[in-house]
């Protein structure tokens, strides 16, 4: 799909959304899974569901940014490949923090490689095939930051904590990885796709990216029914629903807002069917 | 933890197999969802995965039978090859009966394959519609050679972590992150190997080397569990 991006002003600066995305991302997923061991309970998992809208905004407002370039590609391919770069390396990260009996580092080593891995990808997009789009390397860098903190924090509110052994046992021999890997893709892609052209505004995409961002939390939500119980699964899911209301309601007035004009045109005519 | 250079080197062959195999793909995006430019209305990456991860659902059916590594990867070239036919097939009839009109290639005068004369059959103010016979033959190879890489980078992992779930979805991974660096070289649409982008080719295979073999790396490393 060749996209005629167009991104409106940007009013909060990306480098700001990556600093609480990244922060707020890793100390949610910290604070979900000790506090879930420490009172040996699921609760908490919410917590990690929380840090992942923070990580998923700073992902779509990275998609905003590059592809305002026009990569030419469509939007959803950029968001694909933050996610396939966040699965890759954010397991490696929890794998080999497990192996060197450090487990306790394995999101911020998941992290930290995703991002620079990101980074390295965009090198290779702006060096061998010179697609010269002056933000890519800093882009890329913060999706795979982006894509491995949703990786790892839908883990955590479906495992209740991060250790590797229990994420493998909890969500990728049983399957939930699929729907992680999906709803969280969709989450960094679909805001920007949904709103991209000449009007696009900040604001509209980021309470978009909240929304969609709090489907992924309950689609995860919905997944620890089965692992973590029911009434940790129906409090995550209670608190998705109700930041995806909130969002979504606060969505469609900024789309009242930046529409020309939204006209009621009432049911079609008898026989109009 | 094992590190063996040839599973390494099995999931760089595989990486590339995907970079190429997606330049084989017609590719339309979003003006041939329109009719108007050949090939399938979707972007490469939905193509690409949709194919592969089939590809990867053969290979693994195989997999739970035999450790032959050949009947494997062509068993997943196979799934891969089934799934675009299909979509290619189905595409061509909704042009075809649905919106009214002829397969027919811009990018070349006469279809390599059947000879038969192009411009005739273009409508105006489009760059082509449909997906015409060297774009099919094209995306057969395409899928063949997707699906091929795919199954080879499963069938690596599997050997190196045991656990099916997490190569499944590290092969995703690899997949994907190939897919899209060969997706950007052909800047979102091609036709097929007689479309004049597909001579960006190699560069497609320096990118995609580069980032298999650091995902390669990574990927070795990491354990199975228990």
């Amino acid at each position: 799909m060749s996209v005629a991006a167009g991104g409106g002003e940007s009013k909060i600066d990306l480098k700001q959304l990556t600093i609480y995305g990244v922060g707020g991302g890793i100390l949610s997923i910290y604070l979900a899974s000790i506090l879930n061991g420490a009172l040996d309970t699921g609760y908490f998992a919410f917590l990690a569901g929380l840090g992942v809208i923070a990580a998923i905004l700073m992902g779509s407002e990275a998609v905003r940014t590059v592809c305002a370039y026009g990569i030419g590609t469509g939007v959803p391919s950029i968001g694909l490949m933050a996610m396939g770069m966040g699965l890759v390396v954010a397991l490696f990260g929890l794998s080999i923090a497990t192996s060197i009996g450090f487990g306790i580092a394995g999101p911020i080593i998941g992290v930290i490689l995703a991002m620079a891995f990101g980074y390295l990808i965009g090198l290779i997009a702006n060096k061998v095939i010179k697609m010269n789009i002056p933000v890519m390397e800093e882009t890329l860098m913060i999706l795979g930051g982006a894509g491995a903190i949703t990786l790892i924090g839908l883990s955590v509110v479906i495992a209740g904590g991060f250790d590797y052994q229990l994420i493998l046992d909890t969500v990728i021999n049983t399957g939930y990885i699929a729907v992680i890997f999906i709803a969280g893709t969709l989450a960094i892609l679909h805001p920007f796709n949904a709103n991209l052209g000449p009007d696009e505004t900040q604001d509209r995409t980021l309470v978009h990216t909240i929304s969609t961002a709090a489907l992924a939390m309950f689609a995860a939500g919905l997944a620890s029914l089965a692992t973590l119980g029911s009434a940790a699964g129906v409090l995550t899911m209670l608190i998705a629903a109700i930041i995806w209301i909130w969002s979504f309601m606060w969505y469609f007035k900024l789309v009242k807002r930046d529409a020309s004009g939204v006209p009621g045109t009432g049911l079609l005519p008898p026989g109009g069917m | 933890m094992t590190f063996d250079p040839i599973v390494i080197l099995e999931i760089v062959i595989g990486g590339l197999f995907v970079g190429v195999g997606v330049h084989f793909v017609p590719v339309g995006g979003a003006p041939a969802a329109m009719a108007q430019a050949t090939g399938v209305g979707t972007g490469t990456v939905q193509l690409a995965a949709g194919s592969g991860l089939t590809g990867l659902l053969s290979a693994g059916l195989m997999m739970s039978v035999t450790d032959n590594m050949l009947l494997i990867v062509i068993s997943g070239a196979v799934g891969a090859m089934i799934m675009i036919d299909a979509t290619m097939i189905v595409g061509n009839w909704v042009y075809i009966y649905g919106v009214g009109v002829p397969p027919v290639s811009a990018k070349t005068d006469y279809d390599p394959i059947t000879k038969d004369p192009q411009p005739p059959y273009i409508s105006a103010g489009t760059v082509g519609h449909g997906i015409p016979t060297v774009s099919f033959v094209s995306g057969t190879i395409g899928g063949f050679l997707g699906g091929a890489g795919g199954s080879l980078i499963y069938y690596a992992l599997m050997n190196v972590n045991g656990n099916p779930g997490l190569s499944g979805f590290f092969a995703i991974g690899i997949f994907v992150v190939n897919a899209v660096l060969a997706s950007y070289n052909i800047q979102g649409t091609i036709e097929g190997f007689h479309d004049p982008k597909f001579k960006r080719v190699p560069k497609a295979v320096q990118a995609c080397a580069a980032a298999s073999l650091i995902v390669g790396i990574i990927a070795v490393l990491i354990t199975g569990g228990a």
